[in-house]
């Protein structure tokens, strides 16, 4: 216990006023001369032990009086088992939210604006010599890389902070601050975590994580006081540019690409006539006004843009609404690499007696593949197709291609398949059709770890005649991004043709993990038709028949060719790391081998620029840059090499800006034993209580009336109470 | 009908010093208006029979001789004076007591004056008057005479005596049934402190002896009420050196209730021995003694 007048305390002295003025009385008695002492005598006698101890007893309360009277103005405070805090300094950690929400406003003020003040004046107002450490949640990094006690510099650095970061996680948060704080030195430690309380910022699933993390604090050496500090303005009013989609996998270079813009209005109120613009590196579509949209309340919409692209090279899609104060969610950025050529190397197992022989195993793919090109046509394809017999493959042309397509190879030796390993590894698509040269033990054993699923025996007749084949391809909804043009019956469809002969893989094998085989597509006859599997960074399809006519249909299809086209697109796609980002997703661009050692620029949605090293991994020069906390556009330079766009964008769940009522954040704060402040003032109520204790002259009030009206019952129940006599 | 006395108090009184003064003032101011009786005979010993004339009380008239002879008498008594009343006066140290309400009167000045008037009252009744003064033993015997000159001797004994020393009713009481040889009325004014058992083995002694006893019990104020506050030491006025220090306002109550069962044993005693218990606290009025005792005197005619 501490008191805050402590001098006060001195009047704890005044309990000997009543013991002095018993013993006055008791010194100063009267005399009476008296008659009826038999009368007397009798009650003394009986009552006298008794009367003692009540007159001890009254003697005892009356002098307790004085006493808690002292101790009451003294002011006393309790502290409970903490240490005597007093002005001692701290160690102070502030989890401040600046995800993009927080730039909601009320009245021109920010939310972010608000709780960056309220930090600086809480920092300001720390002790001298205390430790400060600010972790700002939306980016997920600390203000300054440790704790300091210069505090000046902790101000100083918040002055520079803004919000429109990604989504604040508030269990990770407090997870990596219960690590900072383990190393500091004070041991009167708060965190102190200054949030909008939005809704989706504490979702039920996080519940226990959140409870996990408190749980470490807690368990710290010397645990720290958690508070909630609320800084937000309920806001509601917000739209979103949620995603867009592209309908193609892959641009090309004069093709005409669709981008359909989904938007949502989380606010109550309708917003007729929203004005929708469409800008492609960093320009409006010359031509267009931008389009509208109208969005009832609470409810999306979508707005479909077309655009050609004229170069080749990255390039950065933005779709924009019209402003509202959480400008983060207002755009979208996407960056589209615009291919020239996309490379797929198709390795004949059962090459014709010409390159562009029919018979031969990849005659039909090769056309399908570069239809005008092969056609002799005066126009681009986006694929370049180049045969090499088995044999032919190697790691050179395997490494300069985008996709490799096996097609009713035999086997491969291991050099061969280590190159293949690599290229997949690393990001590349690698396309595998059987056929009767197909050798299962070569399949099952060097080439497994590669085959999606083993295979286990024929099946079908090669031999069939047109019309008496075993299986179709059975007629589903396609989920996989390469066959969901089939789901539209006007894009062709799948099951009209014919397959005679096909190799039974072997059910996959389960583990739950999310490199599991996937069947894409089946045939009628329940065996898989298409499997996918994840090896490395790179993607393996592989096709339980051929790729030509010999034991299938599918090339007299209307469907091939978008069949195939699809396929090595999807495959190519993810040769590139993903230039789409989510906020706190690591970058990574991919560049030649030569480039290892150097240093790439890259510039940051601030404009302010970093050097990256490129580092040497496999055959290839990589950059890595995980710090993607800032949603905007990152600009990627290799002195000598091209700019390459790479978009992060925050999860569009912080954009509802929905609150927590005040109930709820009371249940969340006493559910884990928190406090919640919603004002300076009321936070540094809270701070002297937690510091110097909890003043308690209230319940020495109450024992001092209690004192003093059992004094008055005590007196006369003992001197009108029922007496022996 | 108002009499002087009853606007004088105790107090008021105590300025006259003289107790013969005192006394007529009081018992001529209680018996004024009232009509003397022409009648003798109100004695307890029989003289003789005379023969009913009109305006005698029928209730005088000896029913029996009526029987026999058929003729009225009334009975008379044979002593010249109506009544022997024997006053018993306490003067133990209790009786010393001078209560803060009582303004100065002690229980002893209260009932000497009680005595005086009494007798006074008694003498020019013609009725016979004694006294005895006691404590732990009787101090003085003055038999019962009904000449004024005796009046005279009784209120000098009163004047002269003063309270001191222990009390005990019992044993003085017994030591006095000898002296009494004839029966007659006797009116003990006391604070009867003590044994209750005692006293009313001594009472009974004395209605053994066919006596009347008539008992004016005198209280102080502060004895019945007990108002004393702050620490206070009692110093018994019968026992030197018996002292007792203490807080009086936490015994009040078992002070009251232990005076209750002492009062209630002794009204329950005199009841059972037919003895009128007539108690007087120092701030009340003589005449209510006057008044007990003419009751008394009216209820044995």
């Amino acid at each position: 216990m501490n008191f805050l007048n402590a001098a006060m305390l001195a009047g704890v002295a005044a309990l000997s006023i009543p013991l002095i003025i018993h013993l006055f009385h008791k010194s100063r008695f009267k005399i009476v001369k008296w008659g009826a002492m038999h009368l007397l005598a009798a009650v003394i006698r009986t009552n006298q032990k008794r009367i003692k101890i009540e007159q001890w007893i009254l003697l005892a309360i009356r002098c307790a009086i004085p006493a808690i009277l002292a101790l009451m103005m003294a002011k006393p405070v309790w502290q409970g088992a903490k240490q005597m805090l007093g002005d001692q300094p701290t160690s102070t950690a502030v989890l401040l939210d600046n995800s993009y929400s927080m730039e909601a406003e009320r009245a021109g003020t920010k939310n972010f604006t608000i709780a960056r003040d309220e930090t600086e004046r809480l920092i300001g107002g720390l002790k001298p010599n205390s430790e400060a450490y600010v972790f700002l949640m939306g980016e997920g990094r600390g203000l300054l890389d440790q704790s300091t006690r210069d505090l000046s510099s902790v101000t100083q650095a918040l002055g520079k902070v803004g919000a429109g970061y990604g989504m604040a996680r508030v269990p990770a948060a407090l997870d990596f601050v219960a690590g900072t704080l383990d190393k500091m030195t004070g041991n009167a430690r708060q965190v102190v975590l200054l949030t909008d309380f939005q809704r989706v910022s504490f979702p039920a699933s996080d519940e226990k994580l959140l409870g996990q993390a408190l749980e470490r604090l807690k368990k710290l050496k010397f645990p720290p006081n958690v508070t909630l500090w609320d800084v937000g303005v309920e806001s509601k009013e917000n739209v979103a540019v949620e995603s867009l989609d592209f309908s193609k996998l892959m641009v090309g270079v004069g093709q005409k690409v669709q981008i359909r813009a989904n938007i949502r209005n989380y606010g109550d109120t309708a917003r007729p006539d929203l004005r929708v613009t469409l800008k492609v590196d960093g320009f409006e579509k010359p031509g267009t006004a931008g389009s509208q949209v109208s969005l009832a309340a609470r409810s999306s919409g979508q707005v479909l843009f077309t655009h050609v692209f004229d170069k080749p090279g990255s390039h950065v899609v933005e779709i924009e609404t019209e402003a509202d104060p959480v400008k983060a969610d207002n755009l979208f950025l996407a960056s589209i690499p615009v291919r020239d050529k996309l490379t797929v190397l198709l390795v004949d197992g059962a090459p014709g007696a010409t390159p562009d022989d029919l018979k031969g195993e990849t005659g039909f793919a090769q056309i399908a593949l570069s239809p005008f090109f092969s056609g002799k046509v005066e126009q681009s394809d986006l694929i370049k197709a180049s045969v090499v017999p088995a044999e032919g493959a190697n790691a050179k042309n395997i490494a300069e291609s985008n996709v490799v397509v096996l097609a009713n190879v035999a086997k491969l030796n291991d050099e061969q398949i280590k190159a293949l390993d690599l290229f997949v590894k690393q990001g590349g698509g690698l396309l595998v059709f059987t056929g009767d040269r197909t050798d299962a033990a070569w399949w099952n054993g060097p080439f497994g770890k590669l085959a999606p699923l083993q295979i286990g025996g024929l099946g079908g007749d090669p031999n069939a005649k047109p019309g008496t084949a075993a299986a179709k391809v059975a007629a589903q909804r396609f989920g996989h991004p390469s066959l969901e043009l089939f789901n539209d019956p006007r894009n062709g469809t799948l099951a009209d043709a014919e397959v005679k002969a096909w190799h039974k893989f072997k059910a996959p094998e389960r583990t739950g993990g999310p490199d599991d085989p996937t069947v894409l597509a089946r045939l009628d006859s329940g065996d898989p038709f298409l499997v996918e599997k994840t090896y490395g960074e790179g993607r393996v399809i592989a096709c339980s028949t051929t790729l030509d006519s010999d034991w299938n249909s599918l090339p007299a299809r209307p469907s091939y060719l978008p069949l195939v086209q699809r396929l090595c697109v999807y495959l190519a796609s993810n040769v590139y790391p993903p230039r789409n980002l989510q906020v706190g997703e690591q970058l990574v661009s991919f560049l030649p081998s030569a480039t290892a050692g150097k240093k790439a620029i890259l510039t940051l949605p601030d404009t302010s620029t970093v050097e990256v090293p490129i580092v040497k991994k496999g055959e290839r020069g990589v950059v890595e840059y995980p710090q993607t906390q800032r949603p905007g556009l990152y600009k990627l330079q290799v002195a000598g090499g091209d700019l390459v766009h790479y978009v992060v964008n925050a999860d569009r769940a912080e954009s509802d800006l929905n609150k927590m009522t005040d109930a709820e954040i009371k249940a969340l704060a006493k559910t884990h034993g928190l406090q919640v402040v919603h004002s300076e003032a009321e936070f540094k109520a809270l701070d002297k209580v937690q510091r110097y204790g909890r003043e308690i002259w209230k319940p020495f009030l109450l024992i001092l009336l209690v004192l003093l009206f059992g004094e008055l019952i005590l007196q006369q129940m003992f001197a009108r109470g029922r007496r022996k006599v | 009908m108002a009499h002087v006395s009853d606007f004088l108090t105790p107090t008021d009184l105590q300025r006259i010093s003289s107790l013969q003064v005192l006394a007529r003032v009081v018992v001529e101011g209680f018996t004024t208006g009232l009509h003397r009786s022409p009648h003798k005979g109100y004695s307890v010993e029989f003289k003789q029979h005379r023969q009913y004339v009109a305006g005698d009380e029928i209730r005088h008239i000896d029913w029996r001789v009526f029987g026999r002879s058929d003729r009225y008498y009334i009975r008379e008594y044979e002593e010249e004076t109506n009544l022997r009343s024997t006053i018993i006066l306490d003067r133990s140290g209790s009786m010393n007591y001078s209560g803060t309400k009582s303004g100065g009167v002690t229980k002893y000045d209260y009932a000497t004056r009680l005595a005086a008037c009494l007798s006074y009252m008694m003498v020019h009744q013609a009725d016979g008057v004694g006294l005895v003064t006691f404590d732990d033993k009787i101090r003085r015997y003055i038999p019962p005479r009904s000449k004024v000159s005796h009046l005279r001797l009784i209120i000098d004994e009163l004047e002269k005596g003063k309270p001191g020393g222990e009390t005990d009713l019992g044993d003085v009481f017994h030591d006095l049934v000898p002296k009494l040889h004839r029966r007659g009325l006797l009116i003990i004014i006391s604070d009867c402190f003590g044994e209750v058992a005692n006293f009313l083995k001594a009472m009974a002694h004395f209605r053994h002896a066919r006596h009347e006893i008539v008992v004016f019990q005198i209280w102080d104020r502060d004895e019945l009420e007990f108002p004393f506050r702050g620490w206070t030491q009692f110093d018994c006025l019968e026992q030197d050196g018996v002292k007792h220090l203490l807080d009086p306002a936490m015994l009040r109550q078992a002070y009251l209730e232990n005076l209750a069962k002492f009062r209630d044993e002794l009204v329950k005693g005199c009841r059972k021995h037919h003895i009128d218990l007539v108690p007087f606290c120092t701030d009340e009025p003589y005449s209510k003694a006057l008044a007990a005792y003419m009751t008394r005197r009216l209820g044995r005619a």
